[in-house]
């Protein structure tokens, strides 16, 4: 089946995205594809790139971006969470006149309809929230 | 048939009231996270008429030190056996 | 206000279980609500728990001009947003009554929660 995750959880403060992360690789070992994970609500803190964790610690963001890399994961963020959070891709740091990025590829910012969309066009929608 | 996550200890959140009051008679319910602590004998009666229909995730319960302390009523699932439940279900719905 | 009378369906469900101000929940969930029929489809909101107090009458926005969500409840039908459940012993057990409410509403007993989570394709819980 196609599987879609929805992340409201921020990274560490709660277990949310530990939970997406191990729901999503159990549900590539059972046959499923995880087409997509779209990070909503504090769930976009999931995509900083400068998020620096202990190293006895799960990295998170690195975790979401190897599961892009052997599994083809979509990783999206909605775009107005992100940026009243402090989330921004080059281009919105530069549109918005700061220094640097916070947010990089295979994190990609969209807009809400794209929820709506994977909604549609995925067989299951499972949240993990705070 | 839909199946309700929950996360938050009936000891902590009302929440479990709402979910019990919205969920259908087929309907199953998933403990997660901080949600397993309502799998605990002392606190399972917050759970009632859900016999066959009230799974806990095993890894949370381990985690917590709880392996041993779920009630008999509740089922016991691992990951692989969370996904299966999500197949089963049209649909997820999840409270917090 | 009216009770559930046809079959409650829909495209997308979204349930609104937080009040307005201590947190974005309400708000973030609203939006989603909003480019949902902004996209066509057919949205229904469902308010339980503190959820009710949503559609309190006489809200404002906060002392550093946070915005509320009054002003997005009464726009809803321009959204074409026109089903609007209410958990009707969530409201009770608040001491509230349907003249305390921005809005008409369809009550809902707690019996028929389940069959308005059931006729809707998709659920997001917030």
């Amino acid at each position: 089946m196609r599987y879609a995750l929805l992340v409201l959880g921020g990274p560490y403060s709660h277990q949310a995205a530990h939970s997406a992360l191990r729901f999503a690789h159990a549900a590539i070992a059972r046959g499923h594809r995880v087409e997509t994970v779209f990070f909503y609500h504090d769930g976009v803190y999931n995509a900083s790139h400068l998020s620096a964790p202990p190293q006895d610690e799960p990295h998170l963001v690195d975790a979401w971006s190897e599961l892009r890399r052997t599994h083809g994961t979509a990783l999206q963020v909605c775009v107005a969470a992100a940026l009243r959070r402090g989330l921004l891709d080059a281009r919105e740091a530069e549109r918005h006149g700061k220094s640097g990025a916070s947010l990089e590829p295979p994190f990609e910012l969209t807009g809400l309809g794209q929820l709506l969309d994977i909604s549609q066009t995925h067989e299951r929608l499972i949240t993990f929230a705070p | 048939m839909l199946l309700h996550l929950l996360n938050r200890a009936p000891s902590s959140s009302p929440v479990h009231q709402d979910v019990l009051r919205a969920m259908g008679e087929e309907d199953g319910l998933m403990l997660i996270e901080d949600g397993v602590f309502g799998a605990v004998s002392a606190q399972v009666k917050h759970f009632p008429g859900l016999e066959g229909r009230l799974f806990a995730l095993r890894e949370d319960l381990e985690a917590r030190g709880l392996a041993g302390r779920c009630d008999a009523r509740v089922i016991i699932v691992d990951m692989d056996g969370f996904v299966a439940l999500t197949e089963d279900a049209q649909r997820t719905v999840s409270w917090f | 206000m009216s009770e559930v009378s046809e079959t409650p369906h829909g495209d997308l469900l979204v349930i609104l279980r937080h009040a307005p101000h201590g947190s974005l929940w309400l708000r973030e969930a609203l939006d989603l609500a909003l480019v949902g029929a902004a996209f066509g489809q057919s949205v229904s909101l469902l308010l339980m728990g503190d959820g009710v107090w949503a559609l309190l009458q006489g809200q404002g926005s906060g002392p550093l001009g946070q915005k509320g969500t009054q002003s997005t409840f009464e726009m809803l039908e321009m959204y074409d947003i026109e089903r609007l459940y209410i958990d009707i012993d969530a409201l009770e057990a608040r001491g509230l009554t349907r003249d305390d409410l921005l809005l008409p509403v369809i009550e809902v007993p707690a019996p028929a929660l389940s069959a308005v989570l059931a006729g809707h394709r998709q659920i997001v819980n917030f």
